[in-house]
């Protein structure tokens, strides 16, 4: 009987019934969409805030001040450390290894043009393919960890060309001053070799970039017999924002408790990152660039925050939406309620099956948003970050409870006020 | 009563009499308004608030003297003023000059500048211990406080040398400068430039005249008449005419003006080698940054001033919060202006910036947009459900003789007064909603936007009008006797 009654109410009444369903779904898929966008957003921007450049560098433990502090440009005459070029694929081996999404070495040294002038030359990676020992491979370089060159003429240096080892790319300044254009074949004297060059690329980089030579690392190691060797290390990683616990670990790690130091050494931040770094390479000093570090961090909180209270407002919005819609449901169908009831149905058996029927509309409804949800958090996804929204598992039981709590809360008072009232006063129609 | 009259007590009449079911369409458009005028405060209000979150990091214009001038402060601060004042976040002037460690065998790169300006402008500096806020404090990068230990409190003597090359065996009381530079009036008060280069005994080796503004062929021969300018090698500053030299026949104004400018370019080279001076300072923090910063050492501008002797800089941070366009046009304006410096854009943080503030507005936008749009479509399914309750109403009206378009302006016009009301709820809890939102991310509040509270209001009134029409139109088109019955 309870079925038929039921099965009798979701088709006869199926205008209102798809109504209420349908505003259900639309605010399942508002909570849905929402929620995901929001869970989602903090990996999206920090994937985002990675245009501004490393945030990590790695120096030698020993070296990494004297060309600053004594101002003798020129590290090859000294006894000076160097981190080594084959361990840079540790890099990907850490922890969090996961996290680290570029990472391009660096070795600079002082070359002398055919016009007798002394400029930078930096031998670094462009787009280097590197196979791990994890049996993964990955492409990394300055073309990606510079996105905001602009190669005013000419192209980036291909690392997949057969003679790259053999082009290089020029700043803007040294490009005037020389007065090069792209394809000009120079020769560079460094201070264990000499090399003609083609230059594949002039490049603007709004900096002190712009006054030198890049080349590829291989390149500069050779004309400076310095195999296998790199001077500094550029990493980008995703992070989580510095918290207290981040700070007191940055200082020493060493001084926090082993529970604390389980926390802090399992949690991407950019001191535990730099940590590992550490580890994994010898004799290396991994430092956070604040400048990045920081604000990133400073970035990524403000917008969690800002889309977490987006997405309170449209939660709220959408449970009291849909609870105010059951309640008028609920209060339209006095009549029928008071009919059940003249005829001797019990309250209880009444609040059943009303709220049997709006459960299943509420189940159909939410199942529909869901989906619909997922088109909204994609759509999202695609047309702001062009990638799509991972769909967390966990957002299916928050919307269930929410959608379940709210209809149960907008359907309930109302059918206790509808069965409040006298049978004969619903049925004759007087309120 | 008037038509009018009566048309006011229905409406309002049906609205008090069915409190509860009009308190849900009200509530339901409130809901709908409020998400509205909420939403699209926060849309407009992100860039601005994001903006200013994303000058965390750092400069994203430098200001450079122009090739050949020297950038003063007075030139910085009328450059300055070219720009708009609420946009400019701080900017912060810099002075590099490589200081010695007396009596080690170190030296630093060292720069003056002003710290309540750093702090606006490298807001990600990070100092272990305070910023130096008296005279003869200063802020020392980590490596180099590493390297030579100090720390927040001790002290440090540094000295500073002019980078002119200076001789070390000299022979007079001054040390000469290798090369000295002077100009003094001539004839019709015209300026003659003289620079002669001194041997190591402070005697002039060899001068060079540029008289070119003295007329050709009087004074002007002095530029090319080797006998007259051979008198002065070997000789010893200062010079005195008749004694030391002798004018050049039919050039005395000019010859005069020559000797004046030597003497006068050795009393400013005596004043430069003076400047080698030397300060104590009291170190306040260590400076942590992760960038090269952390091998200079900092001071303010005035001790800078006081140890060099020189009030001039060296380039000028500046961070203003405005986009890569606005930023471009500043530049522009700034060149234009020609206050003798060169604007340029710290390209890394411009891009970036553009890039993920570009992103996050798309964000908030496409979501506002999908918020909106799926409440409003909440709000009217809610209006339809109450509206289409009253079929038997309507029904009712009908068959006591109402006409189609009297019941359609009697209910729209209540959906309409709804929707009013609504509106005006929602305008301001909206705006409440979006002070919260402001405070709690971004720690500052915004201002209410008049023009939202009708834009507002007139959306509510639109979707309650909309929501109302569809319902009405069935319930009218339908035969009373069949609303009556129950149908």
């Amino acid at each position: 009987m309870l079925f038929r009654m039921i099965r009798g109410v979701l088709f006869h009444q199926k205008g209102k019934m798809l109504l209420i369903a349908f505003t259900i779904a639309l605010g399942a898929s508002l909570a849905t969409g929402m929620l995901n966008v929001m869970l989602d957003v903090g990996d999206k921007v920090s994937q985002e805030l990675k245009t501004y450049g490393a945030n990590i560098t790695v120096k030698p433990k020993d070296s990494s001040l004297l060309s600053d502090i004594y101002d003798v440009g020129d590290g090859e005459e000294m006894n000076a450390a160097y981190l080594k070029e084959d361990e840079l694929g540790k890099l990907k081996t850490i922890f969090w290894a996961f996290n680290i999404v570029d990472f391009t070495p660096f070795l600079d040294t002082q070359v002398t043009l055919p016009s007798g002038d002394t400029v930078k030359m930096v031998g670094t990676w462009f787009n280097h393919h590197l196979d791990l020992p994890t049996g993964e491979s990955l492409d990394a370089g300055v073309v990606s960890m510079r996105s905001w060159w602009d190669v005013t003429s000419g192209k980036w240096l291909d690392e997949k060309d057969e003679n790259f080892l053999s082009e290089i790319m020029v700043g803007t300044l040294v490009a005037q001053q020389q007065g090069w254009q792209v394809g000009d074949t120079v020769k560079l004297t460094a201070a264990r070799g000499e090399k003609d060059v083609t230059v594949a690329g002039i490049f603007d980089a709004g900096g002190d970039e712009d006054g030198q030579i890049f080349a590829t690392l291989d390149l500069v190691q050779a004309l400076t017999d310095r195999e296998n060797k790199v001077a500094s290390i550029e990493v980008s990683a995703l992070t989580t924002p510095d918290n207290d616990l981040a700070r007191r670990a940055a200082r020493n790690p060493l001084a926090l408790s082993s529970r604390d130091y389980e926390t802090w050494y399992c949690t991407a931040y950019v001191s535990a990152i730099c940590y590992q770094i550490q580890e994994a390479i010898t004799g290396s000093v991994a430092n956070a660039v604040r400048q990045v570090a920081e604000s990133e961090g400073a970035i990524l909180d403000k917008t969690q925050l800002l889309m977490i209270l987006i997405t309170a407002l449209s939660l709220i919005g959408s449970a009291l939406g849909i609870s105010n819609l059951v309640t008028a449901s609920v209060m339209e169908r006095a009549q029928e309620i008071g009919l059940l009831k003249a005829i001797g149905a019990r309250d209880h058996s009444i609040t059943g099956v009303v709220m049997t029927e709006i459960l299943i509309t509420a189940l159909v409804g939410s199942v529909a948003g869901y989906f619909m949800g997922f088109g909204f958090a994609q759509l999202i996804g695609h047309s702001v970050f062009g990638s799509a929204v991972e769909m967390k598992p966990m957002v299916i039981p928050i919307v269930a409870a929410l959608i379940a709590l709210v209809t149960i809360a907008g359907s309930m008072p109302a059918i206790r006020m509808v069965l409040r009232l006298r049978p004969a006063e619903v049925l004759h129609g007087g309120h | 009563m008037t038509k009018r009259k009566m048309f006011l007590r229905m409406i309002t009449a049906s609205l008090l009499r069915r409190r509860s079911r009009m308190l849900i369409a009200l509530l339901s458009i409130g809901i709908g308004a409020t998400i509205l005028s909420g939403l699209v405060t926060i849309y407009y209000d992100v860039p601005r608030q994001m903006g200013a979150q994303f000058r965390s990091y750092g400069a994203n214009m430098i200001l450079l003297p122009k090739d050949g001038t020297v950038l003063t402060p007075d030139t910085l601060q009328k450059t300055l003023a070219l720009l708009p004042e609420e946009e400019l976040v701080g900017a912060t002037p810099y002075r590099y000059v490589r200081l010695d460690m007396t009596r080690r065998q170190q030296s630093f790169t060292s720069a003056g500048t002003d710290f309540s300006q750093v702090v606006k402008t490298s807001p990600y500096f990070s100092v272990e211990g305070e910023y130096p806020q008296h005279a003869r404090e200063i802020l020392v990068g980590k490596e180099i406080a590493d390297t030579i230990g100090v720390k927040a409190g001790s002290s440090m003597q540094l000295t500073y040398k002019p980078t002119v090359a200076v001789s070390e065996n000299a022979a007079d009381d001054w040390v000469p400068l290798a090369t000295v530079r002077g100009s003094a009036e001539g004839w019709n008060t015209s300026l003659v430039a003289v620079t002669a280069t001194l041997d190591s005994e402070a005697r002039i080796a060899s001068i060079t005249i540029d008289a070119s503004s003295q007329t050709e062929e009087y004074g002007g021969r002095t530029q090319t008449d080797e006998a007259f300018q051979n008198q002065f090698i070997g000789k010893k500053l200062p010079l005195t005419l008749g004694e030391d030299v002798d004018a050049l026949s039919g050039a005395t104004v000019t010859s005069t003006a020559i000797v004046n400018a030597l003497n006068h370019a050795r009393s400013v080279s005596q004043a430069a080698v003076a400047t080698e001076r030397t300060g104590y300072y009291t170190v306040t923090g260590v400076l942590v940054t992760g960038g090269e910063e952390e091998s200079y050492v900092f001071m303010s501008l005035e001790d800078m001033e006081a140890l060099t002797g020189e009030s001039r800089l060296d380039v000028a941070e500046l961070s203003v919060s405005a986009n890569a366009a606005q930023l471009e046009e500043y530049v522009q304006a700034l060149t234009d202006a020609d206050t003798g410096v060169t604007p340029r854009l710290v390209k890394r943080v411009t891009r970036s910036e553009t890039a993920v503030l570009g992103k996050l507005q798309a964000l908030v936008f496409l979501v506002t947009a999908v918020v909106l749009l799926l409440t409003m479509i909440c709000v009217s399914t809610t209006m339809m459900a109450v509206v289409s309750e009253r079929r038997r109403e309507i029904g009712l009206r009908k068959a006591l003789g109402a006409s189609d378009n009297s019941i359609r302006a009697e209910f729209l016009g209540e959906g309409m007064f709804l929707g009013a009301l609504g509106g005006v709820m929602g305008s301001v809890l909206g705006f409440v909603f979006a002070q919260v939102v402001s405070i709690n991310v971004f720690g500052s509040s915004i201002t209410f936007q008049p023009l939202l509270l009708p834009v507002t209001v007139i959306v509510s009134m639109a979707i309650a009008a909309v929501s109302c029409l569809l319902p009405i139109k069935r319930a009218v088109a339908i035969d009373p006797a069949l609303v009556l019955k129950g149908e």
